[in-house]
């Protein structure tokens, strides 16, 4: 969904062709959202269709033109009113964790909350790079860019918190359920 | 260079025995950046008390720099705590009767030396983490952040072996809790050997290891580095 605006913000800023659009994009949120060339070049197709963007060729030595992508008026309209909307679809509730749980014994609690816990060293690990990460951005020259990434990198932080503390939460209920199914024998 | 051998720590509760740690070793080296975490009760605070001097074990043994904490008399426990350890408190912990820079010299006046020795030393160490026009500011005038940057200050003046941080970002905002963290990695990256108790995983990411203590066991050693899975 919002790759689509991804791309429209990336060909406001430039006039670039595909293999740039995806260095910018890598570059720009890679660390939490990887998308491959087909994402991106079906998104472009699919966005020509809508007349929000458009392309020239340049012709190349020895190989096919290169076509290099622009974004139309239309294009830059509907990127304006995206941009200054709140977002109204709430983080989707969809973990892989949340399916292994679903499916795993449920007579074997034991092998579960080992899973918790390798799951929330995981996670711990993860937290630990991204805090590396800020403090190399936080060393390197100040700009909006920095700032974004930076901005970008204590979201990722915040939700791996949050799953962390949501998985102490389902080891104590766990905990909580296995001593009353003792006691209830 | 602090090392913990089968530490236990019991406490009595009426006429029942509560174990607050069980049978914990743990050795720490010069220049790590320790995070301990785990849920309130599970022994994290009585580790660092231990570590610090506040406390003596039940049983086993704890050794800063090769020297014994424990089955030592009060004063010699006193002399390692004023001069070997810094603690950092999530409530700042600071004398409200006293300036910023007397609450910075204040563990070198209590050894005994006088305030015209004491005052250059805090007012550099002050200048260093960028409080020194609030040297002479109460704690009540400053701001939640400042407070704990001064009892930073007040824990380095001795130049201690390990800086011992209990929820040192606890009772601050996000983002003037991360300052606070920037600040203790930057004091890391100088050469300072920090133990952080917390229970934010944000703040504990800030270690160069991260254990987990459950029910005054140690859970999980987090060595940071090597491959992710």
């Amino acid at each position: 969904m919002s790759i689509k605006y991804a791309l429209l913000g990336i060909l406001a800023e430039k006039d670039l062709h595909g293999y740039e659009i995806k260095t910018s994009f890598d570059d720009k949120v890679g660390e939490f959202w990887s998308l491959n060339y087909g994402q991106i070049y079906s998104t472009l197709e699919r966005l020509e269709k809508e007349d929000l963007v458009t392309h020239d060729r340049q012709a190349q030595d020895k190989r096919p033109d290169k076509k290099i992508f622009s974004i139309t008026a239309e294009g830059r309209k509907q990127l304006e009113e995206w941009l200054a909307e709140p977002v109204s679809k709430l983080r989707a509730l969809r973990d892989e964790f949340f399916i292994k749980l679903m499916f795993m014994d449920s007579n074997n609690p034991t092998a579960i909350l080992e899973l918790i816990e390798k799951q929330k060293a995981l996670y711990l690990k993860q937290m630990n790079r991204l805090t590396q990460r800020k403090l190399a951005l936080k060393k390197s020259a100040y700009n909006r860019h920095a700032l974004i990434s930076e901005l970008l990198i204590d979201a990722g932080l915040f939700h791996s918190e949050a799953d962390i503390n949501w998985l102490t939460l389902c080891e104590s209920k766990i905990k909580a359920a296995m001593t009353k199914n003792k006691l209830s024998r | 260079m602090i090392e913990l051998k089968n530490v236990s720590k019991q406490y009595r509760q009426g006429a029942r025995a509560v174990y607050a740690l069980k049978d914990v070793s743990l050795s720490i080296q010069k220049g790590e950046f320790l995070s301990i975490m785990g849920a309130s009760g599970s022994g994290k605070s009585t580790l660092l008390n231990l570590v610090g001097g506040l406390d003596q074990p039940s049983a086993g043994e704890v050794f800063i720099n090769a020297k014994p904490l424990h089955g030592i008399s009060d004063s010699e426990l006193t002399l390692i705590r004023r001069r070997q350890v810094g603690f950092i408190f999530q409530f700042f912990n600071l004398l409200p009767l006293l300036t910023a820079i007397e609450n910075v010299g204040l563990p070198l006046l209590v050894d005994g030396l006088p305030f015209t020795r004491v005052k250059p030393m805090a007012e550099a160490i002050l200048h260093k983490i960028g409080l020194a026009a609030r040297a002479e500011h109460r704690p009540e005038q400053l701001s939640g952040g400042e407070m704990q940057r001064v009892a930073i200050a007040r824990a380095l003046i001795t130049n201690p072996a390990v800086l011992l941080a209990d929820e040192p970002t606890g009772n601050l905002d996000s983002h003037t809790g991360e300052e606070i963290l920037l600040l203790l990695k930057s004091l890391h990256e100088q050469g300072q050997t920090i133990i952080m108790v917390t229970h934010d995983s944000k703040a504990a990411a800030y270690g160069t290891r991260i254990i987990t203590l459950k029910d005054g066991a140690l859970s999980q050693d987090v060595a940071i580095g090597g491959p992710l899975a």
